[in-house]
């Protein structure tokens, strides 16, 4: 076991190629009806979004809630090059990517002044601001939305339905977590930890604070505006300027304290969590803003380190305490 | 001269913080600042390294180089190190995670090459942790690596705030009070450490303290402030004896007669 720890350690592409190999063995195995596919795409778009998410929010300690805007711009190039150049999936992922990450570019401007709930409320404008931009202009269908954005066809093949959709989603995703895993277990993401904990004395280590939280947020956004474009093509292939209110910024805020801020599997596991609890109480639907409210409220009181931290705590000690002998602690 | 500062000068609104200081340290050189509380010691380091912006009129040069406006990452990247009174650790990152990003501007690899994960990352980051391991243990912290830094003891902290300085491998160590809040037996145990780098990495080293003992037995020389002004400089044995310094720091050594009457009143 240590052995086969070490050999994904040294060649971390190999991990993702067996991940790969089973994610795509899984919807034949498990899967009995659409709706299941369905939700599986949704849990990596959501994955997407939370990787990126926690970069900015876990480990640079930079409060947003102005994603979802990035993430609805995401959509909209999608579906706006659709509409007007009638591109596929294969162009608009690219130039969602590039365009989302200009605007988080625009988004870390704030926090090189702000802090904490400051931070919080501009982004909150920033978000809502693009939300209601998109919903009163005519270029963008307003709130008709933009429907029939087609799915791609690979090899004459076309992958219209959810089933198939899957395996669009789920290699995208698996890429992405590839970069966010590159990154944060890289001196880039101490760096990120670093600001967020000190940045003061960041600076003094020599590290460009300013730099680094641009970075965060590019970064970030890019994972958000790639996940917009992803769940643009998502069949039937409809967005609406509802999706991107805030309280779809709670829920994606919910996977990352639940998972476990500034963990590195954090955002992953609480996108699966959240969202399948999610798609669960969509009968309560009028407690469900009630209950992932109290979700953070009470991860943040009981596990502030979610999920991933709370395992991550237990590996540590126990080897702590095998090391230094110490019965108790 | 390795660390130069011509008409230092800070206010903050009427009050002048820094008020003209002329210093200069020669390379492998350990200097002590001592002074009462608010002479201005520490707005001194926070000047130099650049957490502070000098007034108009001050110069300020590291190395040959002239660092009166850069900022403070850019000071940290020529090769120099301080450490904080309030000790300002990662508190919420591992013990290991705080000394390598201590390391972070020697890291050989460029940002694209993190983004992209390739193998020889990995390699070389072994390599830094390898070599920040060593560090830990040269300081007595091995064996807590994973911790967290909030849950190390006070004395393990200031410890663990020197590894962090040294890893960047400075030329210039600032260190403010680094032995404030320690027992007497950690404060020996921590000169020695302190002494022992010094050796390993040829560091020179400025040191704000306010427990003498460490000032007179390990710095060659002594500069001394109050009210932002230098009031003198010398060896430890020149500062004991200046009349200044034992009217503004030191205090005076009374006789019976004096001592009598003081405890009358």
């Amino acid at each position: 076991m240590d052995k086969f720890k070490e050999i994904i350690r040294q060649y971390p592409f190999l991990g993702f190629i067996i991940a790969f190999i089973i994610l795509m063995l899984v919807p034949s195995v498990f899967f009995t009806d659409l709706y299941q596919s369905h939700l599986a795409s949704l849990i990596c778009i959501n994955i997407i979004v939370a990787a990126g998410l926690n970069i900015v929010k876990g480990f640079c300690g930079q409060v947003t809630v102005g994603h979802v805007g990035i993430y609805a711009v995401g959509s909209y190039t999608a579906g706006c090059m659709f509409l007007y150049l009638g591109s596929g999936l294969w162009l608009t992922l690219p130039a969602a990517i590039l365009i989302a990450g200009l605007f988080g570019m625009a988004f870390a401007i704030p926090s090189f002044r702000l802090e904490g709930p400051y931070l919080a409320l501009a982004t909150l404008g920033g978000g809502e601001a693009i939300r209601l931009f998109i919903e009163n202009g005519d270029f963008f269908m307003s709130t008709y939305g933009i429907s029939n954005i087609p799915q791609p066809i690979i090899f004459g093949v076309p992958f219209d339905t959810p089933d198939k959709y899957y395996y669009i989603a789920m290699p995208i995703m698996l890429i992405a977590i590839y970069f966010s895993f590159s990154v944060l277990r890289s001196s880039v993401g101490r760096a990120f930890m670093a600001v967020r904990e000190d940045p003061i004395s960041a600076a003094a280590s020599g590290i460009n604070v300013k730099k680094h939280k641009m970075l965060a947020f590019v970064l970030s956004a890019m994972f958000a505006g790639g996940a917009g474009a992803v769940y643009a093509h998502l069949p039937p292939g409809y967005i609406h300027p509802n999706n991107y209110t805030v309280i779809e910024m709670v829920t994606f805020l919910a996977m990352v304290v639940f998972g476990g801020l500034g963990h590195i599997w954090g955002g992953i596991i609480g996108a699966i969590i959240i969202t399948i609890v999610y798609d669960l109480t969509r009968p309560l639907y009028e407690y469900q803003l009630f209950i992932f409210g109290l979700t953070i409220v009470f991860t943040i009181l009981f596990m502030p380190k979610g999920i991933g931290g709370f395992i991550d705590k237990y590996f540590i000690d126990r080897r702590f305490k095998t090391k230094t002998g110490a019965s108790s602690k | 001269m390795l660390l130069k500062t011509n008409k230092l000068m800070k206010a903050f609104g009427g009050l002048k913080a820094i008020n003209k200081v002329d210093f200069e340290l020669p390379a492998n050189e350990i200097r002590g600042i001592i002074g009462p509380n608010g002479s201005g010691k520490s707005t001194f380091f926070n000047l130099v390294s650049g957490v502070y912006e000098p007034d108009p009129g001050s110069y300020i040069e590291f190395d040959g180089k002239d660092i009166t406006n850069e900022p403070p990452h850019k000071v940290g990247e020529l090769g120099l190190a301080r450490t904080f009174q309030l000790l300002r650790l990662y508190q919420d990152m591992s013990v290991i995670n705080n000394v390598m990003s201590g390391y972070h501007t020697l890291v050989p690899y460029s940002f694209i090459d993190a983004v992209t994960g390739r193998k020889k990352i990995w390699d070389q980051e072994k390599n830094i942790k390898e070599e920040m391991m060593e560090l830990l243990s040269f300081v007595g912290l091995a064996d807590y690596a994973e911790l967290n830094a909030s849950e190390l003891s006070g004395g393990q902290r200031r410890l663990l705030v020197l590894a962090r300085a040294i890893a960047g491998k400075p030329k210039l160590l600032m260190l403010d009070e680094p032995a404030a809040g320690l027992s007497p037996v950690n404060v020996d145990n921590l000169m020695k450490i302190l002494m022992r780098l010094k050796e390993k990495y040829g560091l020179t080293l400025i040191i704000i303290e306010h427990i003498l003992k460490v000032v007179m037995d390990t710095c060659s020389k002594v500069t001394v402030l109050d009210h932002g002004e230098k009031i003198a400089e010398g060896t430890p044995t020149q500062i004991k004896d200046d009349n200044a310094v034992i009217e503004a720091y030191l205090g005076k050594k009374m006789d019976d007669e004096e001592m009598r009457k003081a405890l009358a009143v």
